[in-house]
């Protein structure tokens, strides 16, 4: 019954889902990015603050 | 013409060998890989893993030693002491090798460069740490294509990991059933069904099978591949290998020592005769401890510059045996899981891709501690079977510690159990052992009733 795919070279299945699963990542990724900045962006505007507040 | 002996874990890949000369292990590259293997060099490829001591380094040999037509350069790479495969492997070893690959790729993209295989075959435990050691791996990287060896990396390394992550057990037998890596196919039904709510888990097992199911093939010139996706690709593998762990577990023996340094002096005195004698036989380079346990006496062997394989069939005792060895840097110390009553058997084509664990053995020194009980009781292994194994194994001396019937343990061997261990007493261990070795020392350890043999071989 899955005679008929023991002819195609094993790694073709993998070239389409590879891009599959890399296109999907590379989404999350950009929003993990911009996420990740955000939180930076107001962990360095905090640090600052930090810095100037009076000991 | 000196005798080359090709081996045979390598004749499947065309764009090179290993082959044994005069008991030294040399690596042929063919011509046919001419072009890839001068990038490798030339990019610096090479120089920045082995610097990183990710790569195992090699001596490069102008000679054409195997007479092959198809030469083009012979490699001496740095000697492995021993060579172990994944299903000896602990978890965390296992995990290590994968995250290697990982790095080593990451390496290779940045010098354009791609791993065309990935297989922990081509990794082993060297000098304390896991190592690459296949060099032939390299080839010059192709922007536009996907990673070839992403289903191998998933189906050989993902896979076990994830399956002894979520089912909370060792699981190493799977891949001496299926050396070439678990199927994704198999690994999508022998996962739980929550895997599938892992994002990473979901997409590089769940959908990945999903995909390899279809008999489509695309076509390859209208879909372009690109770095940054590959990198996206190694970042995802990366953080779901490093959230895999293999949650802590009593074992049978993992609080062996605790207990047993609580019989009196019963440790310090055992150490302290086996320190004697290793004092007497200076001329042990190797050594295997077997029933290693957490690995107190292969600490003692590898003090004294002995390099020592320390074996166990618990692979919880041998994870934490590596995690402790990993932080020490100790370089003379292998972790191995071995079943003495089912040592690894041969694997792959004609059964010799991947040899025997008693083929691979060959030690100056076997020291058996508080294990015969288990071999002579729990698995009804006669005497008479026991000396040829442990004649198999060493080459020289073997000290063995012999465990009374009347000794605690053994009576908790024996609880549920009808006693027709007639035979076994100290007497006939003896006169058994003295068949095949020359009992040359012998010691009582403190009030324990156990005694330690020091004998040679005949």
């Amino acid at each position: 019954m899955m005679m008929h795919w023991l002819y195609i070279d094993p790694g073709s299945g993998s070239y389409l889902v590879q891009l599959i699963i890399a296109g999907v990542l590379g989404i999350v990724f950009f929003f993990r990015n911009i996420k990740n900045y955000i939180k930076a962006f107001f962990t360095r505007s905090n640090r600052k603050t930090d810095k100037n507040s009076p000991s | 013409m000196k005798h080359v002996e090709q081996l045979h874990s390598s004749y499947r890949d065309p764009s090179g060998f290993m082959f044994k000369m005069e008991g030294v292990y040399y690596r042929q590259v063919n011509n046919f890989f001419k072009k890839d293997f001068d990038h490798f060099i030339s990019s610096g490829c090479y120089d920045e893993l082995v610097k990183t001591g990710l790569l195992i380094p090699h001596e490069t040999i102008n000679e054409n030693l195997t007479g092959s037509a198809d030469w083009y350069q012979t490699l001496k790479p740095e000697q492995l002491q021993f060579v172990s495969y994944p299903y000896e492997w602990s978890f965390d070893m296992l995990k290590d090798a994968a995250l290697l690959t990982l790095n080593i790729l990451k390496k290779a993209l940045e010098k354009g460069m791609i791993l065309k295989d990935a297989t922990p075959y081509n990794i082993q435990f060297h000098r304390g740490r896991m190592v690459f050691i296949d060099t032939l791996s390299f080839e010059i990287y192709n922007e536009e294509e996907p990673w070839v060896a992403y289903r191998q990396f998933c189906e050989s390394f993902l896979g076990p990991l994830l399956l002894m992550h979520y089912k909370k057990t060792p699981l190493q037998q799977l891949m001496l059933a299926w050396p070439d890596g678990i199927p994704l196919s198999a690994l999508q039904v022998l996962l739980p069904a929550k895997s599938r709510f892992s994002f990473h888990t979901y997409l590089h097992i769940h959908l990945n099978a999903k995909f390899n199911k279809k008999p489509k093939s695309p076509n390859k010139q209208t879909i372009r591949f690109s770095r940054k996706k590959l990198n996206n690709l190694i970042d995802s593998l990366e953080i779901l290998i490093k959230k895999l762990r293999l949650p802590p577990h009593t074992s049978t023996w993992s609080a062996y020592y605790e207990e047993a340094a609580e019989r009196s002096n019963y440790l310090t005195e055992k150490k302290r005769i086996i320190i004697e004698w290793l004092d007497k036989i200076d001329s042990v380079k190797t050594a295997a401890d077997l029933g290693a346990n957490n690995g107190e006496f292969s600490y003692l062997l590898a003090e004294k510059k002995i390099t020592t394989l320390a074996g166990d069939f618990d692979p919880y005792c041998i994870n934490d045996l590596y995690n402790n060895l990993k932080n020490k840097n100790n370089q003379n110390i292998l972790p191995l899981l071995v079943d003495l009553s089912n040592p690894t058997p041969a694997t792959g084509f004609n059964n010799e891709e991947r040899p025997s664990f008693l083929s691979r053995c060959k030690f100056d020194l076997l020291i058996a501690l508080a294990l015969i009980h288990h071999l002579a009781v729990s698995k009804n292994i006669p005497f008479s079977k026991l000396i040829e194994l442990f004649g198999l194994i060493t080459t020289k001396y073997l000290i063995i510690e012999f465990v009374p019937k009347s000794d605690e343990k053994v009576q908790l061997l024996l609880q549920n159990r009808k006693d027709i261990f007639t035979n076994y007493n100290s007497q006939e261990f003896e006169k058994y052992f003295e068949k095949r070795f020359k009992i040359t020392s012998k010691a009582p350890i403190a009030d324990s009733g156990r005694t330690l043999y020091l004998m040679e071989k005949k």
